[in-house]
C-alpha cells in the first residue's frame, strides 16, 4: 500500500494523531508510519515542544512519546547546555501536566521521558530523585545543580501534597524498571547503574511517606498501592545489583515494617501479600531473621486466623488466594527450618498449610489453593528426605515424628480431594476443569511416591486399612480414591519384594473383586475402571501369588466387551499374561474359548482384540510340551485363518456379504458414518484386521528367555524337523501370500507381513513364525518392483540379514547370493534415487550389510549390476537426499577400508578402488566444497578419513578433484584460491583420519560457502 | 546447586504454575524414589484440528550437564512414525540443535510446543527416517492413514 504523505500543517499532524488513537482504526500501520517519520525528522524536537502544551491528552501523550524517541535517537547531537535546558523543560511540562488536569497517562509518559533523559544524561542529573522531589516542591523545573542547596529529601517529601507525591512515586518506579532493563554488566551502562544505586536513599525517603497510611483518613489508597509496587521493583533491582548491598539493600530493608503495616488495610491486602510473596520466593535473603520472626508473629495473629478461615471456607477471590500464596511463600522460604521445627508456633503454621489442602470446593475449578499448596508440600517432603539422609540419626529422631504427623494430615486431605465429584457435578465441568482435575490427581500420585521414600510399608498398610474401611461402608468414591492411591504406589513396590504382600493380599482377597464380577453389581463404572487398573499395576504381585490370577483375569475378560473398560482391560490382560505366562500355561485353552465366546457375541475394538491375541499367544509360547504348544497355537490360528479365508472369499463373491452376521461386521469400521462401505472394502478390512491379529500373535510367540547360539552348527538341517511345525509354517506362509495376492494394491498388508517376519527374526528357537531362511528368501525374491511398500520390504530384508548373521553360518552366503541381485535389480528399476528415498536408502544399507561380512558375495554380482551399483551410490552421494546420501557415505567408508583376506578378492577390490577412487574423491570434494548441507558434513568426513588412511593415492585424487576450475567438480573455484585448497588437503592428509578432520572439513566448507553461512550465536 | 539443577528447578516451578492444555511434563523418579531432574517424562497431545488430534505421545527429555548451554535431547518413546523423528525416537528439530536455533532462554514449554507444532508440520528439509519421510512425500493418503493408526494406538486417556 502507498505510504501516506507527510502532513504539511500542525493541524494535519493533530488530526493524524487523533486518527491513530481512534478505536478500531483500520489504517493504524500507515498512520503510525507517517507519524514515525515525522518524529524521527530533525523537526521532531520542535514538534514535541509545540504539542506538549496541547489541551488533548492523546496529543500530549504523543508529544511525550516523541521526546522519548528523540532522546533515544538524537541525544548525541545535543550540546551540554541544550541538554541541561531540556531537563528543566521536561520537569516543567510534567509539573504543569499534573496541575492543569491532564490525564495520568500524560504525566506518567512524561515521567518515562524523564527516565529516558536519565538513561542518556545520568552524568548531568546524578541525583535525579532528590532533584525531582525538589522541583515538585518548588512547583517548577530548575537546573540539576540547584539541588546542592536544597533541603534533605526526607524533609522535602514531607512537604509534598498527595498529587505531587504520587508523581514522584511514578517516576521512581519507571526509573528502576527502565534502567533495570539495560545490561548491568556492560561497560556502556555501568556508570548509569552506579548513579541509580546512589539514588536509593532518596527513594527510601520517598517510600517511607508513600507507604505510610494517610494522616487524615482521606483515601490515599492509590499512592500506597503504587508505593508497594515501587518498593518491590527496587528490592528486586537491589537483588541484581548485589555488589551494592550497603548503599541500596540496607536502606530498603528499613521499610519492611512499614510495608507489613499495609496488611492492616483490607484494600491493600492483595498488593501487600503479592509483594511479600514475590520477595520471599525470589529473594528470601532480603528479609532479616527479625523480619521472619515478625512474619511468624503475624501468621499467629487473630488477623491471620480470620483470613485463613475465610480462605479455607471458599474465599478464593484474588485477596483470598493472595493471602494463601503469601503463607505458602513463607513456608517455601523457611522450609528447611520448618522440617526440623518442633516448637508450637511452627507446628501451628504447618497445620495451617496442610489445612490448605482441605479447603472447601472441588478441585481445581473451585478450590484454587490446593495445587500451589501441594507444590509446597512436595518441596517439604523432598526436603524431609534430604534431611533424613544428611542429619545425624539422633537429631532426625527428634523432629521426624512431628514431620510424620504433618504428612499424615497431608495424605488424608489429599485423599479426600482426589475423590471424584458426583456424576451430575462432573457433567457440568468443561474440558479444562476435567483435565485440571486429572492433573491434580497425578500431582497427588507424585506426592505419595515421594512419601513412600520416607514411609515405605507404613504407607501401603495405611491405604490397605483405608481400603477395607471404605469397602465395609461401601463408600464408593472413597474406595476409588484409596485404590487410586494404592495404584500410584505400584512402581515403588519393586519387583520380587514380598514385604508388602501381606497387605496387598488383604486387598486382592477382599470382597471387592467378587462384587466386580457381578455384571449388574453396585460398583460404579469409575471405581470398576480404577480397580481393574490396580490389577494391571500390581502384575508382579500376581506373578508371586498365582492363586489370585485366574480370578483377576476372569474379571478382565468379562470387561473386554465394555466400550469404556474394554481397552484398558485388554491392556491389563496382555500385561498380566505376558509377565505371568509360565504360570498360566494351563489356562491357554480356556482363554481361547473366552476369546471365541466374546467374538461370537460382539465385534471387539480392533486394538483391544490385538492385545488379547498377543496375551493368549504369549501364554501359548510358554507351554513346555512342543506338541501341546503347537496344538494350542493351531486352535487360535484357525480362528484367524477362517477370517482370512472369509476375506478372500468375499472379495471374489461380494454377494455373500451379510451384515447381520458378526463375522462380516468385523470389517465394518465406522470411520465415516455417511459412507457405507461396499463388500470390497469390508473384505479388505476383515483381512487387515486379522492380519494385524496374526502379527500380534507373532509378537506374543516371541520367547522372553535367551538361549545360547551355536554359530558353527550346520544350520537347521541338523535339527529334527517337527512335521506339525513345518505344516503350520507352510500354511501361514500360503495364507500371507494369498492375502497379498488378493489385495495386491494394499500397502498395509505388505507392512503387516513385514511385522510378522520381523517378529520371527529375533527368535533363536523354532516356532511357527520362525520360518526357514530359504522360505523368507523365496518370498522376497518373488516381490517385483511394483509391490506396494517396497521400501518396508527392503528394510525387513536388512533385518533378515541381521538375523542370519546371528544364526549358524552355514547357509548365510547362499541366501545373500539370491537376495543381492534382487535388491540391486530393484535399484536399477528405480533409477533416479530421489524417486523413492526409502528404497534407495534401504537398498544401499542392504548391500552395505552384505559387504561387511561377505564381500565375496558382493563381487559375485554380474559386472553390469556391480558397476551399476557403484555408480548409483556415487550418484546418491552427489545428490540432495540426506537419508540415502548418509547410507551411501557409510557404504563408501566401509568399502574404502575393505581388506579381504582372500588374495584374489583383495586384488579385485584394489583394482575397483583404482577406478573408483578418483570418482569418490570428486564427489567428496564437490560436497565439502559447498554442495553439501552443513548437517551432512560429519557423515561425509567419514569416507574422507578412510580414504586418507587406507589409500596411498588419496592425496593425488583429492588434489586432482580440487584443481577443477570448471565448477563441475569443485563448486567454489572463484572464491577459494589454489593455495587454500592445497592447505586443506595438506591438513586432511596430515591428520591421518583423526577426529579433528571433521573440524577442518567444516572450516573449509564454510570458506567455500562464504562467511555469511556462519550461524549467528 | 549447579546451574543446570537450578534452571531445572525453576523450569519445574514454572511448568506447575502454567502449562499448555493436555500436556504433561515431570521429572522421572529414580528407583529409590528420588527425583531425577535431568530426565523428564513428557506427554505431547496432537493439536486439535489436525490428523494428530486425540493422540498423546510420550517424550523423554534428557538434559545434559551443560544445560542450558546445550540443548536437551528429546526422544519419543516408543519411536514415532514421523519424517523428523529418527528410528531411535530422537526428534530432529532446529531449536533442539546446538548448532542451529538452540538458545539457553528456550523453556521446556517452548520445546514441547515446538515438538507439537512439528507433528503436523514436518520439515521435509531434514528427514530423519526414510519410511515416514518417503510416504509423506509420495503418498499423502497412505501417510495420513498411518498417522491415524498411530494416533489410535497412542490415544489420550
Amino acid at each position: 500500500m502507498e505510504p501516506l504523505p507527510l502532513p504539511t500543517s500542525l493541524a494535519e499532524v493533530e488530526a493524524l494523531i487523533r486518527e491513530l488513537y481512534r478505536p478500531f482504526q483500520p489504517d493504524v500501520a500507515r498512520i503510525q508510519d507517517v507519524l514515525h517519520r515525522l518524529q524521527k525528522s530533525p523537526e521532531g524536537w520542535q514538534l514535541a515542544q509545540t504539542l506538549i502544551t496541547h489541551r488533548e491528552d492523546e496529543i500530549r501523550f504523543f508529544a511525550a512519546l516523541t521526546l522519548m524517541i528523540k532522546l533515544n535517537r538524537d541525544s548525541a547531537s545535543l550540546s551540554e547546555d541544550d541538554a541541561k535546558g531540556l531537563l528543566e523543560s521536561i520537569i516543567n511540562w510534567t509539573i504543569q501536566s499534573m496541575q492543569d488536569g491532564a490525564g495520568p497517562i500524560v504525566t506518567r509518559k512524561l515521567c518515562s521521558a524523564l527516565v529516558t533523559y536519565f538513561v542518556h544524561f545520568s552524568h548531568l542529573w546524578p541525583n535525579c530523585v532528590h532533584h525531582f522531589i525538589y522541583c515538585l516542591d518548588l512547583g517548577r523545573g530548575t537546573r540539576a545543580d540547584a539541588v546542592d542547596d536544597a533541603l534533605a529529601s526526607n524533609i522535602l517529601v514531607d512537604k509534598l501534597d498527595r498529587p505531587k507525591l504520587r508523581v514522584a512515586v511514578w517516576f521512581a518506579i519507571t526509573l528502576v524498571e527502565e534502567v533495570g532493563k539495560t545490561d548491568m554488566n556492560s561497560a556502556a551502562y555501568s556508570e548509569l547503574h552506579t548513579r541509580l544505586v546512589k539514588n536509593g536513599a532518596d527513594v527510601v525517603s520517598l517510600l517511607a511517606r508513600g507507604l505510610s497510611p494517610p494522616s487524615d483518613n482521606h483515601p490515599e489508597l492509590k499512592i500506597q498501592q503504587d508505593a508497594l509496587s515501587c518498593y518491590l521493583a527496587w528490592i528486586l533491582y537491589g537483588q541484581r545489583a548485589n555488589s551494592n548491598i550497603d548503599l541500596l539493600v540496607t536502606p530498603l530493608r528499613q521499610l519492611v515494617d512499614l510495608a507489613m503495616q499495609c496488611f492492616a488495610d483490607q484494600q491493600l491486602l492483595h498488593a501487600t501479600a503479592e509483594l511479600f510473596s514475590d520477595v520471599l520466593s525470589n529473594y528470601s535473603g532480603f528479609f532479616t531473621p527479625e523480619h521472619y520472626s515478625s512474619l511468624a508473629t503475624l501468621f499467629d495473629s487473630q488477623w491471620a486466623a480470620q483470613h485463613y478461615e475465610q480462605l479455607v471456607h471458599g474465599n478464593h477471590t484474588e485477596d483470598g488466594i493472595a493471602f494463601g500464596l503469601f503463607l505458602l511463600a513463607y513456608g517455601d522460604a523457611t522450609v528447611h527450618d520448618l522440617v526440623k521445627a518442633t516448637d508450637d508456633r511452627s507446628r501451628r503454621f504447618l497445620a495451617r498449610l496442610s489445612g490448605l489442602l482441605a479447603a472447601d470446593g472441588y478441585l481445581v475449578g473451585e478450590d484454587m489453593i490446593f495445587v500451589p499448596a501441594l507444590e509446597f508440600w512436595l518441596t517439604y517432603i523432598e526436603t524431609t528426605i534430604d534431611c533424613t539422609y544428611s542429619d545425624e540419626e539422633a537429631d532426625v529422631a527428634i523432629w521426624k515424628p512431628y514431620a510424620e504427623e504433618h504428612l499424615k494430615a497431608v495424605i488424608m486431605n489429599c485423599w479426600r480431594k482426589v475423590q471424584w465429584p458426583p456424576a451430575e457435578v462432573f457433567a457440568e465441568w468443561d474440558q479444562n476443569e476435567r483435565a485440571n482435575f486429572g492433573d491434580a490427581r497425578k500431582d497427588v500420585a507424585d506426592m505419595l511416591q515421594s512419601v513412600f521414600t520416607l514411609e515405605g510399608l507404613n504407607l501401603i498398610s495405611y491405604f490397605t486399612e483405608l481400603f477395607l474401611q471404605s469397602l465395609a461402608t461401601q463408600s464408593w468414591s472413597e474406595l476409588e480414591a484409596t485404590i487410586f492411591c494404592l495404584s500410584s504406589l505400584s512402581d515403588c513396590v519393586s519387583e520380587e519384594d514380598d514385604r508388602y504382600d501381606e497387605d496387598l493380599a488383604k486387598v486382592f482377597a477382599s470382597g471387592l473383586f467378587d462384587l466386580l464380577s457381578e455384571a449388574q453389581g453396585p460398583i460404579p463404572l469409575r471405581l470398576r475402571q480404577t480397580a481393574l487398573s490396580l490389577i494391571e499395576r500390581y502384575n508382579e504381585y500376581f506373578e508371586r501369588h498365582s492363586e489370585f490370577l485366574p480370578n483377576a483375569l476372569n474379571l478382565l475378560f468379562a470387561a473386554v466387551g465394555d466400550p469404556v473398560l474394554g481397552g484398558p482391560a485388554a491392556r491389563s490382560i496382555s500385561t498380566l499374561c505376558s509377565s505371568c505366562r509360565t504360570i498360566l500355561t494351563g489356562e491357554a485353552g480356556a482363554f481361547i474359548s473366552h476369546y471365541q465366546t466374546i467374538r461370537n457375541r460382539q465385534v471387539l475394538d480392533s486394538l483391544a482384540e490385538e492385545k488379547i491375541i498377543l496375551a493368549i499367544a504369549s501364554v501359548i509360547q510358554s507351554i513346555p510340551s512342543e506338541d501341546l504348544r503347537l496344538q494350542t497355537f493351531e486352535q487360535l490360528y484357525d480362528i484367524l485363518k477362517k477370517d482370512l479365508q472369509l476375506a478372500v472369499q468375499l472379495k471374489s463373491q461380494p454377494e455373500i456379504l451379510d451384515l447381520s452376521h458378526p463375522m462380516f461386521l468385523r470389517g465394518y469400521e465406522v470411520t465415516d458414518p455417511q459412507k457405507v462401505p461396499g463388500p470390497q472394502e469390508i473384505a479388505l478390512q476383515i483381512a487387515l484386521r486379522s492380519m494385524r491379529c496374526l502379527a500380534s500373535m507373532a509378537k506374543g510367540m516371541q520367547d522372553v528367555k535367551e538361549y545360547p547360539i551355536d554359530l558353527e552348527s550346520d544350520g537347521p538341517q541338523a535339527r529334527p524337523v517337527n512335521q506339525k511345525l513345518s505344516g503350520l509354517q507352510t500354511d501361514i506362509m500360503s495364507a500371507l501370500f494369498n492375502i497379498q495376492r488378493t489385495f495386491s494394491a494394499c500397502s498395509e498388508a505388505v507392512e503387516t507381513i513385514c511385522h510378522i517376519f520381523k517378529a520371527g527374526f529375533s527368535e533363536t528357537e523354532p516356532g511357527p513364525f520362525v520360518f526357514p531362511p530359504s522360505v523368507i528368501t523365496d518370498y522376497f525374491v518373488q516381490q517385483p518392483f511394483g509391490t506396494p511398500r517396497l521400501g518396508a520390504l527392503l528394510s525387513t530384508a536388512c533385518s533378515f540379514v541381521g538375523s542370519l548373521y546371528r544364526g549358524p553360518r552355514a547357509y548365510v552366503p547362499s541366501q545373500l547370493a539370491r537376495l543381492l541381485p534382487w535388491v540391486v535389480g530393484l535399484l536399477q528399476t528405480l533409477q533416479v534415487p530421489e524417486n523413492d528415498t526409502e528404497i534407495s536408502q534401504n537398498g544401499i544399507c542392504f548391500v552395505d550389510k552384505v559387504m561387511a561380512k561377505y564381500p565375496d558375495v558382493l563381487f559375485q554380482l554380474s559386472s553390469p549390476q556391480l558397476e551399476f551399483f557403484f555408480l548409483y551410490t556415487i550418484k546418491v552421494l552427489q545428490g540432495k537426499e540426506p537419508l540415502p546420501k548418509s547410507a551411501s557415505a557409510d557404504f563408501w567408508s566401509n568399502f574404502i577400508s575393505l581388506k579381504p583376506e582372500d588374495p584374489s578378492l583383495a586384488a579385485t577390490v584394489s583394482s575397483a578402488m583404482t577406478h573408483l577412487g578418483p570418482l569418490i574423491a570428486q564427489t567428496l570434494v564437490s560436497n565439502i566444497g559447498g554442495n553439501a548441507a552443513r548437517s551432512e558434513l560429519d557423515k561425509l568426513s567419514e569416507p574422507l578419513k578412510k580414504l586418507v588412511t587406507q589409500q596411498v593415492q588419496a592425496q593425488q585424487w583429492l588434489e586432482a578433484a580440487l584443481s577443477d576450475e570448471s565448477g563441475g567438480v569443485f563448486p567454489a573455484g572463484e572464491r577459494v584460491s589454489l593455495s587454500e585448497r592445497w592447505a586443506f588437503v595438506k591438513k586432511v592428509i596430515g591428520l591421518r583420519g583423526a577426529r579433528q578432520t571433521n573440524q577442518v572439513v567444516r572450516d573449509f566448507w564454510l570458506l567455500c560457502r562464504g562467511q555469511n553461512f556462519a550461524y549467528v550465536s | 546447586m549447579s546451574l543446570c539443577q537450578n534452571r531445572l528447578q525453576e523450569e519445574r516451578k514454572q511448568w506447575r504454575k502454567d502449562h499448555p492444555f493436555g500436556f504433561y511434563a515431570r521429572p522421572q523418579k529414580t528407583p529409590q524414589g528420588v527425583l531425577d531432574l535431568k530426565v523428564w517424562e513428557c506427554g505431547i497431545p496432537g493439536k486439535a484440528g489436525t490428523i494428530w488430534e486425540g493422540g498423546l505421545f510420550k517424550l523423554i527429555v534428557a538434559f545434559p550437564d551443560e544445560y542450558p548451554t546445550k540443548p536437551p535431547k528429546c526422544k519419543f518413546s516408543p519411536p514415532l512414525f514421523h519424517p523428523n523423528v529418527y528410528p531411535s525416537g530422537t526428534v530432529c528439530l532446529s531449536i533442539l540443535n546446538e548448532e542451529e536455533a538452540w538458545k539457553p532462554a528456550i523453556t521446556i514449554k517452548q520445546i514441547l510446543l515446538g515438538v507439537q507444532d512439528l507433528l503436523d508440520d514436518p520439515n521435509p528439509e531434514s528427514p530423519a527416517q526414510a519410511e515416514a519421510y518417503n510416504m509423506f512425500k509420495k503418498d499423502r493418503v497412505e501417510y495420513e492413514r498411518r498417522i491415524k493408526r498411530v494416533v489410535r494406538e497412542n490415544a489420550a486417556p
